[in-house]
């Protein structure tokens, strides 16, 4: 088995790195440029899968599992159903984009941009030839839980807050239909 | 003349009837699972002992071990392939022979013997049929779904492949240090391929399908992972091997009963005691939420809200056809196989006997027949005796066996399940995915996790 796994090294690892760029750029471009937008969600959950494909080729197995199993099925589904019931006609959208956004868009979208790009180029990346520990898994879980606790406590309060704030809008009251005001408070006082 | 011994033959309805359809069911279960696993086990030994040595015999130098080495590795995959649609045939046979029974009928019994082949000829027929795509619908992601559907649950089952042929050395490799949760990965995605499958069919009862089902499954997913999460907690690994390994030794180390924690148990303190009767009980409700979870994740009754057929007509399926809905008959149930198989690696002791005597008389009797055959037919016939001991690895063999029990039974268990127990409503489903099953996943992940360390 040892020639198979050298041989990966040396000969796969880079033609399967193209090879997942090769799948990963297309469906990136495809999120954008697709008219319907569900279709630009499962296309979305492509490109997730792809990244993962390059955090299994770095010897992260346990981001790639988490990759595929939160951001590609998980979130990016519940978007996906979302966007099902908001937009329940299942039209492309064909209308041309209205000349006074193009420029606000394209302001907004080159800030993001920059953002996203320096702040990628200000961090040093050391680039270790093999890996730090043996076990990346249990690495993950003695950093998140002793040196990294707070940006993971923090991160989950965000999650808490968002969770919280999706209830409220769901529960908050709406003023129910005149035709509609006796039904419902029967039907509350039954169900009681 | 032919009538009368028909008659005499067959019992008449009532307790005798249903043992003698039980009888026929069981011989029924034993030839197709001879056929499966022969089948596997010449394809993986082809692959995995004979062609490589022929290579290596006939050519020589370093290019020939490195063609044997690939044709080594290509062992897992091609088992999996071989196994996957011929289980399938036998799986869907089985449940309606099973139900039959349940329900006092008889089942398929015209096609081949006695009804054996009623489900090939049924494949045929699925692959023959005209594969339409309806009009309006999205094409490219009309026939991408079946294949999301199915692709993961091929690729998915990989370590635990490593996990019930107790470490052989032709599957060890597909053993991932982050086994389990690589399982559980996979197995999450099938749902995209269902959500997409009834969006593409344009079809307002598919979509309805599929949402029901994709909400079903984001829900049930988290008592499922959850469940797993504390076997590996107990275990203290994520890899399967070692969670298989761990559970040798006899029923009560298997982790549906604590995990060896009654066997580990300090008789001399009364806090041990009585934390190990705890947990055992706990993992004995961790592995009955287990089963409940996994049984909506594959969408079976009486979880099969997705396919409702009396509600939605069938659900996300509805306008698929010919072989694509092959496809998808032939993913749901090889999920519900692998999910049999997950629940045995992780709670039900994978490849270990129920008492440890057994499993060494089981490997000694095996060891012992080799070695006859060694020693007879291969004096006698040269390489005879080496191709025998090359196609029966005794460990293995044993644990395969024991494996295939269990996760047949379970099987059964499922098909018992779905025909005692109508459907849910799909607010009851809801309710009680979230308000029951999650909170007791929680407590049964912090208590077992307490009580581990007062054993």
């Amino acid at each position: 088995m040892e020639n198979i796994i050298s041989f990966s090294q040396a000969t796969v690892e880079p033609i399967m790195f193209y090879a997942l760029v090769l799948l990963m750029v297309p469906l990136a471009f495809g999120v954008i440029f697709d008219r319907s937008i569900i279709r630009a969600g499962f296309i979305l959950i492509g490109v997730f899968g792809t990244i993962s494909g390059i955090f299994l080729l770095l010897q992260a197995q346990f981001l790639a599992m988490a990759q595929i199993m939160i951001y590609a099925v998980g979130i990016t589904l519940v978007v996906v159903i979302a966007l099902m019931l908001t937009n329940p006609t299942l039209d492309e959208d064909r209308a041309p984009t209205q000349a006074a956004n193009r420029l606000p868009g394209f302001l907004i979208a080159l800030l993001v941009f920059a953002t996203i790009f320096l702040a990628i180029r200000s961090e040093l990346w050391p680039m270790a030839p093999e890996l730090i520990q043996s076990d990346p898994t249990k690495a993950i879980g003695y950093f998140l839980l002793t040196f990294y606790s707070l940006p993971f406590e923090f991160s989950s309060i965000l999650l808490l807050a968002a969770l919280i704030g999706s209830v409220m809008l769901a529960k908050s009251d709406r003023a129910p239909m005149k035709t509609e005001k006796g039904n419902a408070k029967a039907l509350a006082k039954s169900t009681r | 003349m032919t009538s009368s011994t028909i008659t005499r033959e067959i019992p008449k309805p009532g307790i005798n009837f249903q043992l003698y359809e039980l009888g026929k069911f069981i011989r029924l279960s034993l030839t197709w699972l001879t056929i499966i696993f022969g089948a596997v086990w010449i394809a993986s030994w082809l692959v995995g002992v004979l062609l490589p040595a022929a290579i290596e015999q006939f050519m020589q130098g370093d290019n020939a071990h490195f063609i044997g080495n690939v044709l080594r590795a290509l062992t897992p995959i091609v088992s999996v392939m071989v196994f996957i649609p011929i289980n399938a045939m036998f799986m869907v046979l089985c449940e309606r022979r099973a139900l039959a029974l349940f329900t006092v009928r008889k089942g398929p019994n015209r096609v081949g013997p006695d009804g054996y082949l009623q489900t090939a000829a049924d494949a045929v027929k699925l692959l023959f049929k005209e594969d339409i795509t309806p009009h309006g619908a999205d094409a490219i992601m009309f026939t991408l779904a079946p294949i999301i559907f199915f692709a993961p649950s091929i690729f998915g089952a990989l370590p635990l492949l490593a996990a019930v042929t107790a470490d052989h050395p032709l599957y060890s490799f597909v053993n991932l240090p982050t086994g389990i949760f690589y399982v559980l990965a996979m197995s999450s995605i099938p749902v995209v391929g269902l959500v997409m499958g009834s969006w593409a069919s344009n079809n307002k009862y598919s979509l309805v399908g599929g949402l029901r089902s994709a909400a079903q499954a984001v829900s049930y997913e988290i008592p499922l992972v959850l469940s797993i999460i504390t076997v590996c907690f107990m275990a203290g690994s994520l890899d399967v091997v070692q969670i298989a390994r761990q559970q040798a030794g006899g029923l009560l180390n298997w982790n549906v009963f604590g995990g060896g924690a009654l066997t580990h148990a300090n008789l001399g303190s009364i806090t041990s005691i009585v934390a190990a009767l705890i947990m055992s009980l706990s993992c004995v409700i961790l592995f009955c939420m287990y089963l409940i979870a996994a049984c909506a994740e594959v969408n079976r009754i009486p979880f099969d809200l997705p396919e409702a057929e009396s509600e939605l007509v069938s659900g996300y399926n509805t306008e698929y056809s010919g072989i694509k809905f092959a496809i998808f008959f032939l993913a749901e149930f090889t999920n519900l196989f692998i999910v049999s198989t997950v629940a045995t690696v992780m709670f039900l002791g994978c490849g270990a006997a129920p008492l440890p005597i057994l499993d060494e008389v089981m490997v000694g009797t095996v060891t012992s027949l080799l070695a006859w055959a060694q020693n007879n037919l291969g004096a006698n016939f040269g390489q005879l005796g080496w191709l025998i001991n090359s196609l029966i690895n005794p460990t293995t063999f044993v644990a395969a066996l024991w494996v295939i029990l269990k996760v047949y039974s379970l099987v059964v268990f499922a098909i018992l399940v779905r025909g005692t127990l109508p459907r849910f409503r799909i607010d009851q489903l809801m309710d009680f995915g979230w308000k029951r099953l999650i909170p007791l996943s929680l407590i049964l992940l912090i208590a077992i996790t307490f009580l581990k360390e007062l054993v």
